[in-house]
């Protein structure tokens, strides 16, 4: 940075300004003390305010023009090779990018890790000494149950994403109904094959899935009983879904209120749920030690939330299937691509997040 | 406000419709044994079985609360819930699932209608509604 050439600097620096701005910028120089600029520019134009009075613009009118005339034959140089520091630096974020994702998925997994641990060691508290051997193997079976999902849902994920090219090309394309239909089907046959995925899970662990750890942090964000909400995928189709008939929009219209008032009842059934629990857990005296007693009888009705999983995952099902139903099968297609686009999005959302740059220091 | 509904005709109920009009009672008490509750499930419109201390017992009855619907609620203590199943596997023959009756179960114009699966399915498709008017618990 320091060869005598002169050298093309951020705009911000405005070499290219009037005269009696360059003062000003070489003070600002000066105040910022930043390194990355050349210092050779600092020091020619500080000699030169030395030597001559700030109002004698003249003198200083040569190297300015210098600096104008000669800079346009290596900007092309030096624009290219910007254009290549950028690519190069992309790239660069890109990989960090797809590294940094791969590490939270990791930390993600040691987290159930550690937690499945804490579970163990209570469980192995609760259950004393009569069902040790047997209490190891249960958690053993819980990993194996997680761990089974996880890989299932990574192929899931995958599939989904091949799915959503799929389709957005054969509407591009503008391929027959039929062929459509057949896309549309399977589409529909993957989402089906994820609430299978994920009551068997619930069964193994149904905490798992209800906290939501195997998604991303943005799909979590919006979590409603261990997956999206049936109304919010509605709010997300519709928009997408132009033109419908009359007879479309009324039947979407019910179907969103019946969607509504089933998720309604189901958020009741959870609350109950909770405050049941609760009050099971906090009964009892505190002055006694044992609180056994409690603790297994909360756990006994926390089985319940396991059909409250199934029934969250029912009702999206039904409220596919309906959807489905109402539409044609172009818009059905367009509806699967919309949705599936969206939960790409939110996942891009949440790599985007992880990767967000910390508070910027002051240089 | 019901939204518009194309009209299909439901079977109305072997039973005497004029003793379908719904009780406006909610929990009708413990007493779980068999014959009590066969006469309780004739008399309701809507009723609802389950367990003490269900909380799917609980959507089922706020989703049907929701649409207009009271249903009465009866629960079924655990000692008698064997009982109870056996009596009404008796009245379920002849319909679709000859299987025991699983808990919660709604009971829609003196016939078993389903669990709480096949509430919300019924729901979502549009057609409960009018499974809960031909059975006389919803006018309008």
């Amino acid at each position: 940075m320091n060869s005598p050439t002169p050298q093309f600097v951020p705009s911000r620096l405005s070499i290219y300004e009037p005269i009696h701005q360059i003062g000003v910028w070489g003070e600002n120089f000066k105040r910022n003390g930043n390194p990355n600029t050349s210092t050779s520019l600092i020091v020619e134009v500080d000699n030169k305010l030395e030597n001559e009075s700030e109002t004698t613009s003249h003198e200083m009118l040569a190297p300015t023009n210098n600096y104008e005339q000669e800079a346009s034959k290596p900007i092309d140089k030096i624009q290219r090779r910007l254009a290549q520091n950028r690519e190069a630096a992309r790239k660069s974020r890109l990989r960090k990018k797809a590294y940094v994702q791969q590490l939270e998925n990791s930390r993600l997994k040691l987290i159930q890790l550690e937690q499945e641990l804490q579970r163990a060691t209570q469980q192995g508290l609760y259950m004393g000494g009569v069902l040790e051997g047997s209490h190891i193997g249960f958690s053993g079976t819980v990993n194996s149950g997680i761990a089974a999902f996880e890989m299932e849902y990574g192929r899931w994920v995958d599939v989904q994403h091949r799915q959503i090219c799929e389709l957005r090309t054969a509407l591009n394309a503008h391929i027959s109904d039929i062929e459509l239909r057949i896309l549309v089907k399977s589409g529909m046959g993957h989402y089906f094959e994820l609430f299978r995925m994920k009551s068997t899970v619930a069964k193994a662990d149904v905490f798992y899935v209800i906290s939501g750890v195997w998604k991303t942090s943005a799909e979590r964000f919006f979590s409603w009983i261990g997956g999206f909400r049936p109304s919010e995928l509605l709010k997300v189709l519709v928009p997408q879904l132009d033109p419908l008939t009359e007879q479309q929009i009324l039947e979407v219209c019910n179907l969103k209120q019946s969607c509504q008032q089933a998720e309604d009842a189901l958020s009741q059934g959870m609350e109950k749920l909770q405050e049941t629990v609760s009050s099971t857990v906090a009964g009892g005296p505190v002055d006694e030690v044992s609180y056994i007693p409690q603790v297994a009888t909360a756990m006994e009705k926390l089985e319940a939330l396991v059909s409250f999983v199934n029934q969250a995952d029912h009702l999206r099902q039904e409220t596919l299937q309906q959807m489905s139903r109402i539409l044609t099968t172009r818009q059905a297609a367009r509806g699967l691509l919309a949705l599936g686009e969206y939960f790409h999005r939110l996942r891009a959302l949440s790599t985007l997040w992880a990767t967000r740059p910390p508070e910027p220091s002051l240089p | 406000m019901q939204q518009a509904i194309p009209y299909k005709s439901w079977p109305l109920p072997c039973i005497d419709a004029t003793s379908h009009r719904a009780r406006s009672t909610t929990t009708l008490g413990h007493n779980g044994r068999g014959k009590d509750v066969l006469n309780i499930v004739s008399e309701n419109a809507v009723i609802v079985l389950a367990r003490k201390g269900c909380c799917m017992s609980h959507v089922m009855r706020r989703l049907l609360l929701t649409l207009g619907v009271n249903p009465a609620v009866h629960e079924i203590d655990e000692e008698d819930e064997a009982g109870v199943l056996n009596e009404l596997g008796t009245i379920c023959k002849g319909t679709e699932n000859n299987k025991m009756v699983q808990l919660p179960a709604v009971f829609i114009g003196g016939r078993l209608f389903g669990g709480l699966d096949k509430v919300m399915a019924t729901h979502i498709s549009g057609d409960l509604i009018p499974v809960l008017k031909g059975a006389g618990a919803l006018w309008l």
